[in-house]
């Protein structure tokens, strides 16, 4: 039998990231991932692996920059407001198609905010902090199982594609505990030989850059990059349903905070109610088309998230106001309960009903 | 079979060590746990706490509004999370350093002078196990054969620590049936 | 026939520089092609180019060359030095910066590179004003200097003082040379030279961060003939920023 271990999310990343041969990490303390840094100082330097005590993320993520110019595989973590400090080297190193791991453990925003578990920061991950057409991958894990699949996903699609790849995190998973089965990396390892720096011998020199002053180059260039992101989204597009196939009503939710929407379902179903949870696994490239064709049967949506709302306009967007969408919300702070969604919930089925008894 | 389980008290009292060291046991029954700890400047002042859930089935409830169980080691934790406690649930204080006094009578409690017991011991900072000794006979959702493996889980190969906590174990085990 | 000078191995076939006339970027590059050369360093080399003039080293220097976001070269040095080195192998790592990028909006990575005694080069071209966007005030702009964003010319009162780099750079514990260079005729264009080829093989010996500062002529933003820029260099700025060797940990 594989090992099975009790791994907070954030460890279980950092443990991802050796086993799958993450080979250097850059990093700033900020609340709360940093054990992903505390670990791997050890874990890295026994090693002999690249490991640096960063100045500020924005050092941070530019030496991850310069190393996955190398073909090194490498990652890097912080959290929310910080990542927004990251913006503008994640637009270099899109432009630069550069593997590039990035963990954001989420606390709640915006400005400073603290250091509540949220998930605030859709936006961000999804459509870019950074300037300029780019697409960041968006993985977003629902346990610390994943946290540590999904990591060893996001260096092979960073790879795969030449791309970054945000696990995007809520800080309560980054914090809490569970068995993990420590799995091999199941991916490939990906060819580099043909683009990473590393000295220009018995080949002509390579230059990575993004500055381009050709503007009819530079337009060849974003528009191969988006047929790239077209690939991805063929290929990576991944979600999960539960209880989704006979559903009436439907509930969007994403990360950890979907796993309370089952509970919920199950509550429903054995009253009868069908409820079903579909939770994105990718947030980039979001999973429209699947939306789109579960949600022609259902009576309306409601979107649950940790933040004010922000994955809702991904799901008006897939459904194209074909079903109406109701949204629990709840920006920071502790994750909504069972109990607390299910009294909302019947709330929300209760108006439907009154909307519906109005129109006959 | 769903589980709720709070350890609290002040930094140094070893409640994340015993956290931990549940939740490894249960891990290693097979069960579905997790196991959430308070974190950066939420332990400021010193106060640190946990939150253990158990279950045969996935855990889809992450942050209970209600816990089966609290273990509190000090007065503080134990007027915080009091209220927290099931209707029927057991609370199980450190008398050496809370009150005796039974705010609630919808649940349980246990008094028991931790710190003292652990003291005769010979090491205050058995303490937690005491508690954890208690749990497992309260609870009954403790697997008494894999306690030392749970133990090893967080003290490796300290040997001689893992024994002296085991002792400190039984001890807590045993305090409840003998009937105090 | 006795070839008496021949372009270095390590500039681009067929590249032409697009600085404007007089700028000394140029002579810079071409003092670092011709170390590579020496020091046989070219199937070795990763550079790390910056933001503004510099960035165009790799359009003339033919090693492997990524371009860093602005400020950050030192940075992202540090990252393919120590990836080359986590993948055991030991490259030759430099940055070709301007004076703002180093200085001003890069001040923390270059500092911190140095601090860390990061086994990299930097080579900073200052020209005391932000060249590529115009000729503002920059952070190493001389009182007085007049400048688009000092019109009036650096006063203490509006903009403060200016750095002096490479004392700062000497400063550091985990540097191991910094000096300032001039490049205003031949003889200091030899011992410009001279400085980068020891910064580079300080690397090569592993001895931590290695500086040089060029002091550079911007002849565009002065407003000054190619031959009157020198002069300023020669006359005004190597008074205010002295050249020489401000560290050599090897003559200590």
């Amino acid at each position: 039998m594989k090992e099975k271990a009790l791994l907070k999310g954030n460890i279980a990343i950092a443990t991802a990231a050796l086993n799958c041969g993450c080979n250097c990490y850059f990093g700033y303390p900020i609340t709360p991932q940093t054990e992903i840094g505390e670990f791997l100082s050890v874990e890295m330097q026994n090693r002999n692996l690249g490991f640096v005590c960063a100045e500020s993320e924005i050092a941070a993520i530019n030496m991850a920059l310069g190393a996955a110019s190398t073909g090194a595989k490498v990652m890097t973590s912080s959290s929310s407001c910080a990542v927004a400090l990251m913006q503008e080297s994640l637009s270099y190193a899109a432009s630069d198609e550069l593997p590039i791991v990035l963990i954001n453990v989420m606390r709640a925003g915006p400005g400073q905010g603290y250091i509540y578990s949220s998930q605030g920061d859709y936006n961000q991950a999804t459509i870019g902090g950074g300037n300029g057409d780019y697409k960041t991958i968006v993985l977003s894990p629902s346990s610390v199982q994943e946290c540590y699949d999904m990591t060893q996903k996001a260096f092979y699609l960073a790879q795969k594609y030449r791309n970054p790849v945000i696990l995007l995190v809520e800080g309560l998973l980054g914090q809490m505990a569970e068995p993990v089965i420590l799995n091999e990396n199941p991916y490939p390892e990906i060819d580099n030989s043909s683009w990473k720096l590393d000295g220009a011998k018995n080949r002509p020199s390579r230059k990575i850059h993004s500055l381009e002053p050709n503007q009819i180059k530079l337009c060849n260039h974003i528009q191969d990059l988006f047929k790239k992101y077209k690939t991805i989204e063929q290929n990576e597009t991944d979600w999960e349903e539960y209880c989704c196939d006979d559903a009436d009503i439907l509930i969007t939710a994403f990360g950890a905070y979907a796993r309370n929407t089952k509970a919920v379902c199950d509550y429903f179903r054995k009253k009868g109610i069908k409820v079903g949870l579909f939770r994105p696994k990718t947030l980039y490239p979001f999973p429209s088309k699947r939306l789109a064709t579960i949600s022609k049967n259902v009576h309306f949506i409601i979107d649950i998230e940790m933040n004010c709302g922000q994955m809702e306009k991904d799901v008006a967007l897939a459904t194209l106001g074909s079903v109406p969408i109701w949204n629990i919300t709840k920006p920071v702070g502790d994750i909504l309960s069972p109990e607390t969604l299910i009294k909302k919930i019947e709330d929300i089925i209760e108006q439907e009903e009154k909307k519906y008894a109005n129109n006959i | 079979m769903n589980k709720n389980f709070i350890i609290s008290g002040s930094g140094g009292q070893g409640i994340l060590s015993i956290g931990s060291i549940l939740a490894n046991i249960f891990m290693l029954e097979d069960l579905f746990v997790t196991y959430c700890t308070c974190y950066g400047a939420e332990m400021r002042g010193g106060a640190v706490n946990c939150e253990i859930n158990v279950s045969d089935k996935e855990i889809n409830s992450l942050k209970n509004e209600k816990t089966d169980f609290l273990i509190a080691l000090n007065q503080a934790s134990l007027n915080k999370f009091t209220s927290k406690v099931k209707e029927g649930g057991t609370i199980i204080a450190n008398s050496s350093l809370a009150k005796i006094e039974k705010i609630r009578n919808d649940v349980k409690y246990i008094f028991a002078p931790l710190s003292e017991e652990a003291a005769k011991l010979g090491n205050i900072k058995m303490t937690n196990s005491i508690a954890l000794g208690i749990l497992g006979k309260i609870s009954g959702n403790i697997n008494i054969e894999k306690i030392k493996e749970g133990y090893k889980k967080i003290l490796q190969n300290k040997t001689e620590l893992i024994e002296k906590n085991i002792e400190a174990f039984m001890l807590g085990f045993n305090y409840v049936q003998e009937g105090k | 026939m006795q070839t008496i000078f021949s372009t270095p191995k390590s500039i681009k076939e067929n590249s032409t520089f697009t600085f404007c006339p007089g700028c000394d970027h140029g002579v810079a590059i071409k003092l670092v092609a011709q170390v590579i050369d020496e020091l046989n360093l070219q199937e070795e080399t990763i550079a790390v180019a910056s933001s503004g003039c510099s960035v165009f080293l790799y359009d003339s220097l033919d090693v492997d060359c990524i371009e860093s976001p602005h400020g950050r070269a030192c940075a992202v040095a540090t990252g393919i030095k120590r990836a080359h080195k986590a993948q055991g192998n030991n490259k030759f790592v430099f940055t070709y910066q301007g004076d703002g990028d180093f200085a001003s909006i890069g001040l923390g990575e270059s500092l911190h590179s140095a601090l860390r005694g990061e086994n990299i080069t930097a080579i900073c071209i200052n020209n005391t004003n932000y060249g590529m966007t115009g000729g503002q005030l920059g952070p190493t702009t001389a009182m007085g200097q007049i400048t688009t964003t000092s019109q009036s010319g650096r006063n203490k009162e509006y903009h403060g003082f200016p750095i002096k780099t490479a004392e700062h750079i000497a400063l550091c514990e985990g540097s191991s040379f910094s000096a300032r260079v001039a490049l205003y005729d031949i003889k200091n264009i030899i011992n410009a030279k001279k400085q980068i080829k020891k910064a580079f093989e300080y690397q090569q010996k592993g001895l931590g961060f290695s500086f040089v500062e060029i002091l550079s002529s911007c002849p565009t933003n002065w407003k000054l003939s190619p031959k009157d820029s020198h002069k300023k260099i020669q006359e005004e700025l190597s008074k205010i920023y002295p050249l020489g060797i401000f560290k050599d940990v090897e003559n200590e």
